[in-house]
């Protein structure tokens, strides 16, 4: 692993969180989860609420809720692990290494301070400049995040922004210190459809600029065409499949990609004829105390075996660079 | 079960024809401080429409453009400046709420947010029977010369609907805390159909749904416009699932409807700048996706 610390810019190895609520049983919400991410590349997570992909959006910045526990595995940020680093070095890293851009910014920005202070305050407390610099930094980056009028924008308030301007001013937030990892937790989801484009635009546009790695997750995969170089498709706590956005796309491989792009192939806006249904998943995700044995999505899958339900598949590489956990895909004799 | 029975009573013969026909709604918000009422925004303008009955009347339009200020006009749940919303020969835009109670339970509204429109210390039955505890003296006792339900008749009202919409009538007794959130717009759904309505206003009842999910809510839809001959007012900024659920398309923009016509026509040919923009910021949305997909499927 060592060797790699210099290809890969964040590896998380076997993370394993678990939320233990004041009254209830203890939930897995991550199991196991591996996931690598070079310098300047774009990482799409796939899946539905409550499959754990915010928990672990969370978990890379160790800015998990008190009852939360990361019990096991390591998340490598530059060689260095992050689960292990005091607060205090984690607080440098947090914002001026790897940044988060949270799903609703009119709960993440500060009503009664300015758009512009809010962007400042990140610069202040990071990096050494002065008033003028400070002020002349945040011009440059309202511009770089779309404004056409950064004076004016400076000076306003979040509540005086639309949802589409205040998300701009997150992600200006954001990328205030060039970080080197960007997470974009369901950064659009709040959004209409001509702003979600908008958006996925400037993060394209910011990653080439400045080569920065983007870590998205979302639950609609219309949202990492042309956007994500690979994904990672996320159910009940686990990754199900890691590959190219093309292959996801293209030849998806486990039952369950295959049916999440279906569903969203048919919300592709074509001249349909009413009444026609909608594909659909049958079922309901697992409830996270009791989880299956077996493959997670064994009972709502329509190829499952009679193994899927024994023990839960391994991974499986059917093709080069796309890795399933799926038996469609190896050995399944017991 | 008997034609008495509380799941069939309220079932009229199908109707045909128009439903509902508004014309002119106004309505404008007072907007500033209490030392500045006079300054107001006008959220919807000269708005005219019909909807058939069993049809789905879609508005589409972004952010702002008023649909949802329409939507809770039809509900009554704001009572508009002007205009006139006619059901069965009745302007319902100008009565006053005591004169509204059987207009009440021929139009339901499903809200967004599933988990903050119900009572979280409710149980599934609580809430879906709710609406036949507080209509129940007002209207159905007074209309059908009834004395009422008892206890027995809403449990079996509340099985029969948990099960049309799709929920295991053995959670009726479960808080809905333990409901995940396709789960409860679904109770959200059987809620709203346990008066029996004739128009549902589904005021963006998709958009905090999971993919899948949606996909499941609008078919049941389908299904219960079907079963039921149900009359859908339907608010959505997802045209593409507008597509699949509507007879017909209105969209507004800055409080008015720029054009209104059948699902295929406004698709197929808009005429409208504000229809294109829509279509064609829908269609970008989805071309890269569209193109990753038929590049290799």
């Amino acid at each position: 692993m060592v060797d790699n610390s210099n290809k890969y810019l964040l590896q998380v190895h076997e993370l394993k969180v678990t939320y233990f609520p004041a009254n209830g049983d203890p939930v897995r919400a991550l199991d196991g989860v591996s996931l690598d991410i070079c310098s300047g590349e774009v990482v799409g997570i796939l899946g539905e609420s409550g499959c754990g992909k915010s928990t672990l959006a969370s978990a890379l910045l160790k800015m998990l809720p008190p009852q939360a526990k990361c019990e096991d595995g390591s998340i490598l940020f530059r060689g260095r692990d992050l689960l292990s680093l005091p607060e205090r070095d984690l607080r440098a890293i947090r914002g001026q290494e790897i940044s988060l851009i949270p799903q609703d910014p009119a709960l993440a920005l500060n009503p009664v301070m300015t758009a512009g202070s809010q962007v400042s305050e990140v610069l202040r407390s990071h990096l050494p400049l002065n008033t003028q610099q400070r002020r002349q930094g945040v011009l440059d980056l309202l511009r770089e995040v779309g404004f056409n009028e950064p004076q004016e924008i400076y000076s306003t308030y979040p509540h005086q922004l639309s949802g589409g301007q205040r998300q701009r001013i997150a992600i200006a937030q954001a990328v205030a210190c060039r970080p080197a990892l960007l997470i974009a937790d369901e950064a659009t989801s709040e959004l209409d459809v001509s702003l979600q484009a908008e958006i996925v635009t400037l993060l394209s546009q910011i990653r080439r600029q400045h080569g920065t790695a983007i870590l998205a997750i979302s639950h609609d995969p219309v949202f990492f065409a042309g956007f994500a170089d690979r994904m990672a498709v996320m159910y009940a706590g686990r990754i199900v499949e890691v590959a190219s956005t093309d292959v996801i796309f293209g030849r998806p491989l486990h039952p369950y990609t295959q049916a999440l792009v279906r569903i969203a192939t048919s919300s592709v806006v074509t001249g349909a004829a009413k009444s026609a249904r909608l594909p659909v998943i049958d079922g309901e995700t697992p409830n996270p105390t009791s989880l299956p044995v077996g493959c997670r999505f064994e009972p709502r899958c329509c190829e499952r075996m009679d193994v899927c339900s024994r023990r839960y598949p391994p991974e499986f590489m059917p093709a080069p660079l796309a890795n399933v956990n799926c038996f469609k895909y190896g050995e399944h004799v017991d | 079960m008997s034609t008495n029975s509380p799941a069939n009573r309220g079932n009229e013969p199908e109707p045909i024809g128009r439903f509902l026909c508004a014309s002119g709604l106004c309505k404008k918000y007072a907007r500033g401080s209490l030392w500045q009422k006079d300054r107001s925004i006008t959220a919807v303008r000269d708005v005219d429409f019909e909807i058939q009955h069993g049809k789905t009347l879609a508005l589409v339009g972004a952010s702002g453009s008023g649909k949802s200020t329409v939507a809770r006009c039809v509900a009554r749940l704001e009572r508009p400046d002007s205009g006139q919303i006619l059901i069965g020969g009745t302007d319902i835009a100008q009565l006053h709420p005591s004169e509204l109670a059987p207009f009440r339970s021929r139009i339901q509204m499903v809200f967004q947010d599933p988990v903050t429109s119900m009572n979280p210390r409710f149980s599934a039955r609580e809430v879906i029977e709710e609406p036949l505890i507080i209509s129940e003296p007002t209207i159905i006792g007074r209309q059908s010369g009834q004395v009422g339900y008892t206890r027995e008749d809403r449990r079996d009202l509340v099985r029969t609907l948990m099960a049309e919409v799709g929920l295991s009538p053995d959670w009726m007794d479960r808080s809905i805390l333990h409901f995940s959130g396709g789960q409860r717009q679904r109770l959200a759904l059987a809620r709203a159909l346990v008066l029996r309505p004739q128009l549902l206003v589904l005021d963006e009842a998709f958009s905090g749904l999971d993919l899948s999910t949606q996909a499941q809510i609008a078919n049941l839809l389908l299904d219960l416009q079907e079963a039921h001959q149900l009359t859908y007012l339907l608010i959505s900024h997802d045209l593409a699932l507008v597509v699949h659920l509507a007879d017909v398309i209105a969209v507004m923009s800055g409080g008015r409807i720029v054009e209104i016509g059948p699902t295929q026509q406004i698709i197929l040919n808009p005429s409208e700048a504000a229809t294109k923009k829509q279509l064609v910021s829908a269609k970008l949305a989805t071309a890269k996706f569209a193109a990753a997909v038929g590049a290799q499927g």
